[in-house]
């Protein structure tokens, strides 16, 4: 196995399959450009093929000197110290502070941002850690109000209102508010 | 060119209004550039319907001062936070994060806002002087192919310095010029791997995907750290380089500023490649390469002055040619075409007050950082002095209203959490973020130029090598894989 490790095959493994599932995804737009000869197929799948062929460099890289950083590179530095994990819990709060966020994305179209955002600043910072009610309180109140005040009153931005009943009818109500405050001063 | 400039200057000073969208484009792209989690280009998509109701240069002028400061401002976050404000600060968080970590903060900041300045000055003054030959140069030399073999010695050189091996910076820059294909093809409108979702046929835009990527991954790196007990805040400090530390590196920023306004010139390839190059060759000309990525002020020097050179010097290509060198510059047009102007040759004889009150405002812009920059930098500093408990989720909401603003669409803030999951997990194995971002913008750019130059060339890749630049450039690139490539084979390993 020489300095194989674990993650060098999944490494390996997760490029090929890339490579191989994106080529067989090729086929659904293989038509010919009458003014281009290598049609929309041709740039793809040389990134597919260089992309297989460097994945096996990288193999090789791992199997004759293990995953060890090349001299003179550059940004690998925070990498030198992988965190190891210990616990089941460590792996649930970094999954969870992974996943919150993309929950939050998904759930900007039904519920918008007015609505989702304070429970998401919310739900983020116990993710962190954080267990002091009043901080949280506080500091979900203080990150809201700045936002609201910079996007929604001084730079007038669109933000997602949400399609489900409460959730849109809240936003409703912010906005028909900063109308009136608008149309106050 | 003198009267024209002062001409320019007093119709820039000498309307207060006009001063005001001055002061607020340098304030507004600083601000902007040095928060984390929104950019410059975040303030230009909500500021542009705005500009239909200025005059056509106030319009104009507001933007170019917005690319300028903004370009500045992206480095605090790239030095403070390690999430460059924009892809163009990639480089400068190599070394500008680690000098943080070691205390350096002020030093590197103070070096981004000399050197910023000196760039952008340098840069305005050629663009001033020279905009017409230059456009006229660019026209008779550079075609295709020359962007094409731009385009892939700028990738030699990103993938020869990101990421822990050579293996791994490739594949970094691979997967980005992979996900450059998502979308329609640039010669025959095919869509391709859209896996039958429409809001795909467009592609994957930039602004979500550089936020998921450099942002939103550095979040999660973060609180990994925070969760396994590994986090350390980063040490506050606010002193500034000295004359000598900074005259020391005079050969690597006069060098930059060349780099930084080649690649500015040309079309499509802005401040981003510049600023690559600009550390690619800083280190390529060093002799203590290993220092590079550990915090050396050369690095953060390089790539600030580069970036900030290829400022002006993008807008040479726009204004001459209409063509736009970056997300910031297409905006420019829009504005143009807002106001009834094509931006192009003409606009130097149909509307010269505009095209000298722009260049004007640019100048002073980039002066600006000098002075705006050093007094800004005391107070941003203290921005390390803020929890990371409260300041991850502000830098996550301002990256999701970043991503939705930029086109509307909630693809684009679930696309960029989706890349922060992808980037979190990339950077744990070492590949490179940088890289995969620079595959990214100039994938669309390297497939269309390279389609145009086959056409242009009859298929017959040979005809590449009889033009001077294009070879040169082939060359280089080719030379930089080789040398790295050689390097994975036969040096020790760093880290064992």
């Amino acid at each position: 196995m020489g300095k194989l490790g674990r993650t060098d095959i999944f490494e390996a493994v997760f490029w090929l399959l890339i490579a191989i599932i994106f080529f067989a995804f090729s086929f659904n737009f293989n038509q010919p450009i009458e003014i281009y000869k290598f049609g929309a197929t041709g740039w793809p799948r040389v990134i597919l093929f260089l992309m297989a062929l460097v994945a096996l460099g990288n193999f090789y890289q791992a199997y004759s000197k293990g995953s060890t950083a090349q001299e003179g590179r550059v940004g690998a530095k925070e990498n030198d110290e992988p965190i190891e994990y210990t616990s089941t819990g460590q792996y649930i709060k970094t999954g969870m502070i992974l996943i919150l966020p993309l929950l939050y994305g998904l759930s900007l179209k039904p519920v918008g941002f007015y609505s989702g955002t304070p429970i998401f600043i919310a739900l983020i910072m116990i993710a962190w850690g954080e267990r002091r009610v009043r901080f949280i309180l506080t500091n979900t109140l203080l990150i809201y109000a700045i936002l609201i005040g910079l996007f929604m009153l001084v730079l007038n931005a669109p933000l997602p209102q949400g399609n489900m009943s409460p959730f849109y009818d809240i936003s409703a109500f912010m906005l028909k508010t900063k109308t009136q405050l608008d149309q106050m001063f | 060119m003198i009267e024209n400039f002062l001409a320019g200057s007093a119709t820039l000073f000498g309307d207060p209004f006009t001063i005001g969208i001055f002061i607020f484009g340098v304030l507004g792209g600083m601000l902007f550039g040095a928060i984390p989690g929104v950019s410059m280009l975040t303030l230009a998509a909500i500021l542009l319907p705005f500009t239909a109701d200025l005059s056509p240069a106030q319009g104009v002028m507001l933007f170019a001062v917005i690319y300028c400061t903004g370009t500045y401002g992206g480095a605090i976050t790239a030095i403070l936070f390690n999430i460059p404000g924009a892809p163009e600060n990639a480089p400068t968080a190599f070394d500008g994060y680690p000098m943080t970590q070691k205390g350096m903060a002020g030093k590197a900041v103070g070096a981004a806002v000399l050197c910023s300045a000196i760039g952008g000055v340098a840069s305005a003054l050629v663009m001033m002087s020279a905009t017409e030959p230059l456009a006229q140069w660019a026209i008779m030399n550079i075609g295709p192919p020359e962007i094409f073999a731009l385009v892939f010695f700028g990738l030699a050189v990103a993938s020869s310095v990101g990421g822990r091996t050579i293996w791994k910076g490739w594949l970094s820059v691979l997967l980005g010029l992979l996900i450059a294909t998502i979308g329609q093809d640039p010669v025959g409108g095919i869509n391709r791997f859209n896996f039958g979702y429409s809001d795909l046929a467009a592609g994957i835009a930039f602004v979500p995907a550089i936020l998921g990527f450099f942002a939103v991954s550095e979040i999660f790196i973060q609180a990994e750290k925070n969760v396994s007990g590994k986090y350390s805040a980063p040490k506050f400090n606010v002193d500034f380089p000295s004359f000598f530390e900074l005259w020391a590196h005079k050969i690597a920023v006069v060098r930059s500023i060349f780099v930084g306004f080649f690649c500015g010139i040309l079309p499509g390839i802005g401040a981003t490649l510049a600023a690559f190059m600009g550390y690619g060759e800083a280190v390529r000309w060093s002799k203590n390469k290993a220092e590079f990525g550990t915090g050396k002020l050369e690095g953060v020097i390089s790539s600030e002055t580069a970036n900030n050179a290829a400022t002006g010097a993008a807008m040479i290509p726009l204004l001459a040619l209409g063509l736009p060198g970056g997300a910031l510059t297409a905006m420019m047009v829009a504005v143009f075409q807002m106001h009834d102007l094509e931006p192009g040759p003409l606009v130097f004889y149909n509307s010269p007050e505009l095209i000298w009150i722009v260049f004007a405002a640019m100048f002073y812009a980039n002066l600006s950082i000098l002075f705006v920059g050093l007094i800004e930098t005391k107070t941003i500093l203290y921005l390390l002095k803020i929890p990371f408990q409260f300041l991850a989720p502000m830098i996550l909401m301002l990256a999701s209203i970043g991503a939705y603003i930029s086109r509307g669409l909630v693809l684009d803030v679930i696309v960029m959490f989706i890349a922060g999951i992808i980037g979190f997990l990339l950077r744990r194995s070492g590949y490179s973020i940088p890289g995969i971002v620079l595959g990214l913008i100039l994938g669309k750019i390297g497939e269309q130029n390279f389609a145009q130059g086959m056409q242009m060339v009859h298929y017959d890749l040979g005809t590449y090598f009889s033009r001077p630049i294009c070879t040169i450039l082939i060359v280089a690139g080719v030379l930089t894989l080789l040398k790295s490539l050689h390097s994975a084979f036969f040096q020790k390993p760093k880290i064992s």
